[in-house]
């Protein structure tokens, strides 16, 4: 324990969504909505309009602030920018792949548990060449 | 050379443990991940069915995104970071550390069931065996400078604690109207519980991917 030393932030910091209308209305009746001078705010909600290029700047966005300490984004919207949710791996913002309405959670899908997979598969391929 | 042989011994049995104890950790933070997205989902079902039932009897526009508060204001419920430096050294930076989510529901912690002092001075343990921030009042413990060591305190009804709480709820109800019905209510509840598991999965997903940055290193000295 000798390595560990806490390091007090001392901030408080948001939670961002990029979800689904009534994920987005349910998280700001509790509290986390922000919007800031410049109207700029700490949510995207993605319907069938919103472009793939939206949800993609959103995100890059959101994990790039640094008053931003969670990032929820919904699994399917997840599935829609995989390529970047997957290749994200810093620990802070930490970034959750949440169930929507119509889209419940799936295990296989989401990125921390394939970064888990690709390493007892690179694991086991490793103990059998051994 | 004998020496030498027991020290590779030594080491690769000290490497292996090392790997044991962080695969342990890895499957003990992924059952837990697992359980407690189950526990987030069911809490999120209940809320957009609150939330659809409060949409009904209000009528689909008194509820959409189109009523959401565009005028600038702050969060009322954020989150706590606290970041520590992972116990072995890491090839990634961002591996090493390990941050710690803890939720301020409406600019209070929302982990605060059991109350906990606060003394001036004396630590919690020399301290009344009562503790603190409870739902009832903040009990504040000052010890006097003279010998005689009396101990007044004053109690602060912590009722204008959750007053501030009933206010920033109802500000966050009211973007949807001055009456709301008691479904969005329990629907602003049900959002509030799958925050705190919100932070759970949070808490959990740093000690995940601390346990593979760990796995990583062993593998790479190996």
């Amino acid at each position: 324990m000798a390595n560990r030393v806490q390091i007090p932030t001392n901030n408080s910091a948001l939670i961002a969504m990029i979800a689904d209308e009534d994920t987005v209305t349910g998280f700001l009746l509790a509290g986390v909505g922000n919007v800031d001078l410049r109207r700029n705010t700490n949510y995207l909600i993605v319907d069938s309009k919103t472009t793939v290029k939206a949800i993609e700047d959103a995100f890059k966005e959101f994990t790039t602030r640094e008053d931003i300490a969670i990032v929820l984004i919904s699994q399917y919207v997840a599935n829609m920018i995989r390529f970047l949710v997957d290749s994200y791996n810093k620990a802070v913002p930490a970034i959750l792949e949440i169930p929507s309405k119509d889209h419940p959670y799936d295990p296989a899908h989401d990125s921390v548990l394939s970064r888990v997979r690709y390493l007892f598969s690179s694991e086991s391929v490793s103990s059998g060449r051994r | 050379m004998g020496t030498t042989a027991a020290a590779e011994t030594e080491g690769r049995g000290e490497a292996v443990g090392e790997e044991d104890g962080a695969i342990l950790q890895l499957l003990d933070s992924l059952d837990g991940y697992i359980s407690l997205m189950g526990s987030l989902s069911s809490s999120l079902r209940q809320g957009w069915l609150e939330l659809s039932s409060a949409r009904h009897s209000m009528g689909n526009s008194r509820i959409s995104s189109t009523l959401f508060d565009m005028k600038p204001h702050s969060s009322a419920t954020t989150v706590d970071l606290t970041v520590s430096t992972g116990e072995s050294p890491s090839h990634d930076a961002d591996q090493a550390m390990q941050p710690h989510f803890s939720l301020l529901k409406w600019g209070s912690r929302g982990d605060e069931k059991s109350p906990s002092v606060e003394v001036d001075g004396k630590t919690p343990s020399q301290a009344s065996s009562c503790s603190g921030r409870t739902s009832c009042g903040l009990l504040l413990l000052k010890t006097d400078d003279s010998d005689e060591g009396g101990i007044s305190a004053t109690i602060y009804p912590a009722v204008a604690a959750d007053n501030q709480v009933r206010k920033k709820r109802s500000k966050a109800l009211s973007m949807f109207g001055a009456l709301v019905p008691p479904k969005l209510r329990v629907a602003q509840g049900s959002f509030e519980t799958s925050l705190e598991a919100i932070i759970e999965i949070a808490n959990t997903r740093s000690t995940i991917l601390s346990a593979l940055g760990r796995l990583q290193t062993v593998d790479l000295r190996s």
